[in-house]
């Protein structure tokens, strides 16, 4: 790629390895699937088809089976539904953004973070669905002519939510497959029989030629510089849901930046969380390298600050507005019914993060590994506190309440998480989950200092 | 509705009523083959009625429509109710349509019961009275409840005419102590009847007087009128008992005395009103009464009962300064060994304050024949000795209520046992041949609650079962055994009719005629003097706590447990329903570790029943009290939950023969369990926020200082920013020209907290029953509900509270409405919250958004049969009203301020060519406020009366804030006592 040209970017201690060996390793993780994997599968493929037997009683009861305690209208379907966004767009801030800031290190880790971002979406998307009281009438919601002879309210942030996502989906689809192009080509030329020609129609006839890679790297520039601006506005839309009510804890200008900075935070650790077992799974260690961990953590540790300077700033206007209602909410997040739920998101999301400081442990995968989980376990306990709290204290104190989730609604949520692993574990094996094209970009040119190999 | 209106309605349909609506044989539910001409499809028939769910007898309308019953209403002439009605009158409907009622005549074969015809079933019980009639004097028996008019002639005449004088009329809560004290006091025995609204000052002894208490809706409207804050004069009460319920919350000042030493503190209170030269009475009973009291030193009494001798000095002075006062007394929870002492003492109260013959009368009631509960006594005993064949029970429960005088052994020891009954309640499981009975609403008679007051009863619709009237069955049962009772008639509608003369066909039309009855003037008795005057006792253990058996505002003495809403109805002290609580202070709780919600064993003796704590500040330390009503053993699928705290007591009677509801000391043992309380509270206090206010009645008139949310400048952008939003609202559809803007006041003043607003909503609205598991989830529909807030220091006695019926505000800036994604939630252009089914996809964003959270939302589906959360199952589908949809799963709803009224009103007023008026419209909610705390109309009409009240000084919005521009108003509640200042804190 014309844009990381550096080729001292390899750690100088590991010999950087040829085009040919890329082109080896990272097509042999497509090989067919081992025990490992079809275990793996057949438990992610359980787990879901218990979710979807969840909703199937779900739709045919009512949503009453499910924990639901008024004045708490929304709980861990909206909280996981948040969660699913703000893991999607670490996946365009890896692309798009650090592409446009010629980040280099960023080519070996792009690839799974943009199907991650697809795939997170895809599994977001489902929860505005599952939460409905009817769900069957979803499409009510979205403005398209109708008999009924009624146009959805465009003042209510939920349909910006439907435009918000679907765009999403759609730009951060055509980015992923748009770069995908180069290596289905490769993976055709080594393929045979159906592979072959599936792989044949889907590189569009990508022949490696100067012309089209000129054509395919403006191509590239502008799906980045589309995709971009979405990083910042996705979330937006998505945290005004909140802003737009009057719901204290909720009603505050401070959520569009507050959410795209969790956003990004919650997503880097879920590139971590991803990428470790992954590497180790397909032995890329060559490819994705701890420097790659150290720069993803090194984001999870300013985003970090961000929300946790976002969390004082609440804490600090609700205070300084003098309002009761949102002096009562915020005293009630701390020390209220839900403390423990509060504290383990300021826990997991301000100080655990604060052990990235140390160059020893944000070096050191296993760490990284398992901060990253509690990153995850963090942002999810964020949106709960945001949703959950603020609703079981608001304006009118006789309809205060507590909610607990129940059975259903958490076999519900594993099942989407499923849903996002079957995905994902479908797409490490059939396309390269690091990019072929922009890793050897980043390696010598062959000839230079090796005979052979590449195209 | 309006009287010609009514007068129109009530012609056409009793011609209809003479013509077919008898209670003759062969009638059934029948779809229409030629319609019946009077029956306009669409347009309700109302027929007037009398409430038989207690024994105030309170007038009602029936609205019917197509043949059935589909709301209870306040009959507006009647002299009792005013057009009023309770919860448990607006439930009466769930009785009729009980899906567990006893739908043919049946016989008991072991624990089975078998299906008879009629005809075999009279017959068998008819040789039965015979014989028993032959084989000597007083081997029949017939227990009933509460009756007057010519089928109360008739059971008499019935019993009789088998050679018995066994008939009791017996009522759990009869009232044998009050009525025993008048007859002692003077020379009366008859309960009294009180005059609330002419009362400058009110002190109740433990009387439920806005609950359960002899006529309550009654009494809520004159409580209303002196005690509502008027042009800056409002009557003082002041509450004396150890536990205050819903009716003590409307006091200004609590006084609890050690639980037993009511009677002492009054004698108290009137040895103080002779002591300070105040007492109205004079001559010889001067002297009398002077001596007598003189026994009960103030100092001394202070120290028995625990109360002050300042109080006791400054209550004589305000109840003898204000005039006339009332004390009032005879309430079941304090029907105690000292239960008679008590009214004894309450009366005398009444006579040295000189409130004998103005707020205290005694024309002669419904109460004054009722047995008591010694009556019942031996009647047990001679059913226990075999002394009895046959006892036909009809519309009472004893084998519930009066397990303390071991009625159901004994019972099961008479040969032939018979219930004229409509539901399988206990009693009737232990008899051998069910004859079913006719409800209420499907029966005739003429009923007397006060003397003067004739009531009629006429059935509102063809029988839902196959089913008799008891009078019907008396009839052809005595019939059957060759006797002539009730003059020959034929069945109940012709004693009706002939007792009612010729002018019959008007009086079934209004429904009531009242005489002027000349009160019957008393003069003082010496007789109380002998009585001995103490601290009631009760038995068990010192350590233990005194237990309240206390009636229940929704179920009554356990009668209302086979309806749904009334089981649903949050009870408006705890606020719990479904279950069985035991209520005990704070720091009795923190003493025993005990939370709410623990599964506590409250054990008397041997006997035990099981109850979930509730931790109230309303009962005195050392007091626990259990509400009466549920524990039920029998009685249909609604009444399977909660325990019976009767079956603790003893036998224990007072002087006057009644029992003693109070007569324990019990211990409360943790089982380990807790259970979520199916309870409606969230927060017991209201944070300052400014929901409920209450304001000080010194404070009133005076200028202060009025806290404004927002500065001037804020105030012209709101302006501003509303017009530009009005503008816009009218180009999304024809919103411009005359439309009323509906709004509501409710005055704070007059609301009770007792819940018929609630019921009433239910009732009209086809709210559904959710039951317990959801209740403790929040999950119940109620679209108006009672909060109640506590305000002020709960240790002790000094507190207030709060309370507020909180509907839809149907804000004019609505939060609601800008965040539904498919216009659900909509703006109409008479100014209401709109609420569409069909659009709602369940997002259930508007109740997010909802500040007052009075959006509901169906979780389940209710509506249809299919589902297993169905919430009208059997018959309980007829009462639903065909002009509100049932909703389906998934769907938002909310209070609608009744539109299908208002759009009922518009299509009349356009039919008959005339303006629509704001008394064409009335919510089921304000129709039924015994309190007349709630106005609906037109806010665009400056002298309509809720313009009228949303000027007053009083008026409020809830959370002015947050600019939702509500249109409920609500005017602050004035009370006497000066801690209000707390709690009438501007909206926060």
């Amino acid at each position: 790629m014309a844009v990381a040209v550096e080729p001292k970017v390899m750690t100088p201690r590991a010999t950087p390895p040829t085009w040919a060996e890329v082109n080896r390793d990272i097509i042999k993780t497509l090989d067919p699937p081992g025990r490992g994997w079809f275990l793996g599968m057949a438990v992610i493929l359980t787990g879901l088809a218990l979710g979807a037997l969840a909703w199937a009683r779900q739709l045919k009861l009512g949503i009453g089976i499910t924990g639901y305690t008024p004045p708490i209208f929304w709980g861990t379907y909206i909280t996981t539904f948040v969660f699913w966004v703000g893991i999607a767009h670490s996946g365009t801030l890896i692309s798009a953004v650090l592409f446009l800031f010629r980040s280099g290190w960023r080519s070996a880790v792009y690839r799974a973070a943009e199907a991650m971002t697809v795939f997170a979406v895809m599994t977001a998307g489902l929860f505005p669905i599952l939460h409905l009281g009817r769900a069957w009438f979803a499409y009510w919601v979205a403005p398209y002519p109708n008999i009924r002879g009624l146009w959805s309210n465009f003042r209510s942030p939920l349909v910006w939510d439907i435009f918000a996502i679907s765009t999403y989906l759609t730009v951060s689809a055509t980015f992923l497959f748009m770069g995908l192009i180069p290596d289905i080509a490769a993976l055709r030329d080594q393929a045979t029989g159906w592979r072959k020609k599936i792989y044949s129609l889907l590189s569009f006839g990508w022949r490696n030629s100067n012309h089209e890679w000129r054509h395919f790297m403006r191509m590239y520039l502008f799906l980045a510089a589309l995709s971009t601006p979405l990083v910042l506005s996705v979330h937006s839309v998505v945290s005004w849901d909140f802003a737009m009510g009057i719901v204290p804890g909720w009603h505050a200008t401070i959520f569009a930046p507050y959410f795209v900075a969790g956003a990004i935070f919650s997503g880097c650790a879920m590139v971590i969380t991803i990428l470790v077992p992954l590497r180790k799974a397909f032995h890329l260690e060559r490819y994705i390298t701890v420097r790659h961990f150290e720069n993803l953590a090194k984001l999870c540790l300013l985003t970090s600050s961000i929300v946790g300077y976002a969390y004082f700033t609440e804490y600090f206007i609700a205070w300084y507005s003098g309002n009761p209602f949102e002096r009562s909410s915020f005293y009630n997040r701390v020390f209220g019914e839900y403390w423990w739920a509060t504290w383990t998101m300021i826990s997991c999301n301000v100080f655990i993060p604060l052990l990235l400081w140390s160059k020893k442990i944000r070096t050191s995968i296993p760490w990284l590994f398992v901060i990253s989980l509690f990153i995850n376990v963090g942002m999810w306990f964020e949106r709960f506190v945001i949703i959950v709290t603020s609703l079981s204290h608001e304006f009118e104190p006789w309809q205060w309440a507590y909610y607990t989730p129940n059975i259903w609604e958490l076999l519900i949520v594993t099942g989407s998480f499923c849903w996002f692993a079957m995905w994902f574990m479908l797409f490490i094996k059939f396309f390269p989950s690091v990019a072929i094209a922009e890793v050897k970009e980043a390696l010598p040119p062959p000839g230079r200092t090796h005979a052979g190999g590449g195209h | 509705m309006k009287r010609r209106k009514f007068l129109q309605v009530a012609g056409v349909t009793t011609a209809g009523l003479a013509a077919g609506c008898g209670t003759g044989e062969g009638e059934k539910w029948l779809p229409y083959l030629v319609p019946d001409e009077n029956l306009v499809p669409g347009v309700p028939t109302y027929y007037a009625s009398t409430c038989r769910e207690c024994p105030a007898g309170c007038g009602i309308l029936v609205k019917t429509r197509e043949g059935r019953p589909i709301k209870i209403e306040g009959n507006p002439h009647h002299p009792v109710n005013r057009g009023r009605l309770c919860a448990r009158g607006q439930a009466a409907l769930q009785g009729l349509y009980d899906p567990d009622r006893v739908s043919q005549p049946m016989r008991r074969q072991g624990e089975r019961w078998i299906p008879i015809s009629w005809d075999e079933a009279l017959q068998q019980v008819s040789q039965a009275l015979a014989a028993a009639a032959t084989s000597g004097q007083d081997r029949v028996a017939f227990i009933g409840g509460a009756d007057s008019g010519p089928t109360d002639a008739l059971a008499d005449e019935f019993v009789r005419s088998f050679r018995s004088s066994r008939r009791i009329r017996y009522e759990a809560f009869a009232h044998e102590p009050l009525r025993e004290a008048s007859r002692l006091v003077f020379g009366t025995a008859s309960i009294p009847r009180y005059d609330f609204g002419a009362a400058r000052y009110i002190m109740s002894f433990g009387a439920d007087f806005l609950e359960t208490f002899l006529s309550p809706t009654e009494f809520a409207g004159g409580f209303a009128r002196s005690h509502g804050w008027h042009e800056g004069r409002m009557a003082r009460f002041v509450a004396v008992e150890p536990r205050r319920g819903m009716t003590g919350f409307s006091a200004d000042e609590w006084v609890a005395p050690e639980a037993g030493t009511e009677a002492l503190l009054a004698l108290g209170i009137a040895n103080a009103v002779f002591r300070q030269g105040r007492a109205r009475v004079t001559g010889g009973d001067a002297d009398a009464l002077r001596g007598f009291l003189a026994r009960f030193d103030i100092a001394t009494v202070s120290r028995q009962c625990g109360v002050a001798s300042d109080t006791i000095e400054r209550l004589a002075r305000e109840f003898t300064d204000a005039e006339p006062s009332l004390a009032v007394s005879g309430g079941v929870a304090l029907q105690h060994r000292q239960a008679t002492q008590l009214n004894v003492a309450v009366h005398l109260l009444n006579a040295v304050a000189g409130n004998v013959g103005r707020t205290v009368t005694f024309p002669g009631t419904v109460w004054d024949r009722l047995g008591t509960f010694a009556d019942l006594k031996g009647l047990v005993s001679a059913m226990d000795a075999g002394g009895v064949d046959v006892v036909i029970v009809h519309g009472t429960n004893p084998a519930f209520t009066a397990g303390a005088a071991g009625f159901a052994s004994a019972f099961s020891k008479v040969q032939l046992k018979v219930a004229l009954s409509s539901a399988m309640d206990e009693t009737t499981a232990l008899c051998d041949i069910v004859l079913p009975d006719h409800h209420p609403l499907e029966a005739w008679g003429l009923y007397t609650p006060v003397s003067g007051v004739t009531s009629v009863q006429q059935p509102a619709s063809t029988p839902v079962h196959d089913t008799r009237q008891a009078a019907d069955v008396m009839l052809q049962l005595a019939r059957l055994a060759n006797r002539t009772i009730g003059g020959g008639a034929e069945d109940a509608q012709q004693l009706v009719r002939r007792a009612l003369g010729a002018d019959a066909n008007q009086e079934l039309q209004r429904g009531v005629t009242t005489t002027v009855a000349a009160a019957r003037p008393v003069r003082l008795s010496r007789e109380f003097a002998r009585l001995s005057f103490g601290p009631a006792t009760f038995d068990g253990a010192e350590t233990g706590l005194v237990l309240l058996t206390v009636p229940s505002v929704a179920l009554y003495d356990g009668r209302g447990a086979n309806k749904g809403w009334l089981q649903e109805l949050p009870d408006p002290a705890t606020k719990i329903s479904w279950q069985t609580w035991v209520e005990v202070h704070p720091q009795t709780a923190a003493a025993a570790s005990l939370h709410n919600g623990d599964v506590v064993t409250v054990t008397a003796g041997e006997r035990s029943v099981e109850a979930l704590v509730y931790v109230y500040p309303g009962v005195r330390p050392g007091v626990a009290a259990m509400p009466i009503g549920r524990g039920h053993t029998r009685y249909g699928r609604y009444a399977t939950g909660g325990s019976n705290p009767l079956s603790l007591l003893g036998d224990v009677t007072d002087g006057s023969g009644a029992l003693a509801f109070a007569q324990l000391r019990v211990t409360l043992t943790p089982t380990g369990r807790r259970v979520p309380l199916a309870t409606t509270e969230g927060s017991p206090r209201q944070h300052g926020r400014g929901i409920a206010r209450l304001a000080a009645l010194a404070s009133m008139g005076q200028a202060h200082e009025v806290h404004e949310p927002f500065t001037a400048a804020e105030r012209r952008a709101i302006a501003r920013a509303d017009t530009a939003h009005r503008e816009a609202r009218y180009t999304l559809g024809d919103y411009r020209g005359e439309h009323p803007k509906w709004e509501m006041a409710i005055d704070l003043s007059r609301c009770t907290g007792c819940s018929a607003c609630v019921t009433a909503c239910y009732a009209e609205n086809n709210l559904p029953v959710v039951g317990e598991s959801q209740v403790q989830r929040h999950r119940e529909m109620a679209w108006i509900r009672l909060e109640r807030y506590f305000e002020g220091e709960t240790e002790g006695t000094d507190f207030q509270v709060a309370q507020v019926p909180m509907l839809c505000q149907q804000c004019e800036n609505a939060p609601c409405e800008p965040v539904c994604p498919v216009y659900a939630a909509y703006h109409t252009p008479d100014g209401l919250n709109g609420q569409i089914y069909n659009r709602c996809v369940g997002t259930r964003y508007c109740a997010n958004n909802c500040p007052y959270k009075v959006r509901y939302f169906n979780w389940f589906d209710y509506g249809s049969p299919a589902s297993p959360q169905f919430a009208f199952p059997g018959t309980l589908a007829w009462q639903l009203n065909p002009d509100v949809t049932v909703r389906t799963k998934g769907v938002m709803e909310k209070c609608t301020f009744c539109v299908q009224r208002i759009r009922y009103a518009q299509n009349e007023a356009k039919v008959s060519n005339r303006a629509l008026t704001d008394a064409d419209v009335q919510p089921a909610c304000a129709q039924t406020c015994p309190a007349d705390a709630i106005t609906f109309g037109d806010a665009r009409n400056p002298d309509s009366e809720v313009s009228r009240r949303k000027r007053d000084e009083r008026g409020y919005h809830v959370f002015e804030l947050l600019n939702t521009k509500p249109g409920v108003t609500y005017l602050t509640r004035v009370v006497h006592a000066e801690m209000a200042e707390a709690a009438s804190g501007e909206g926060h």
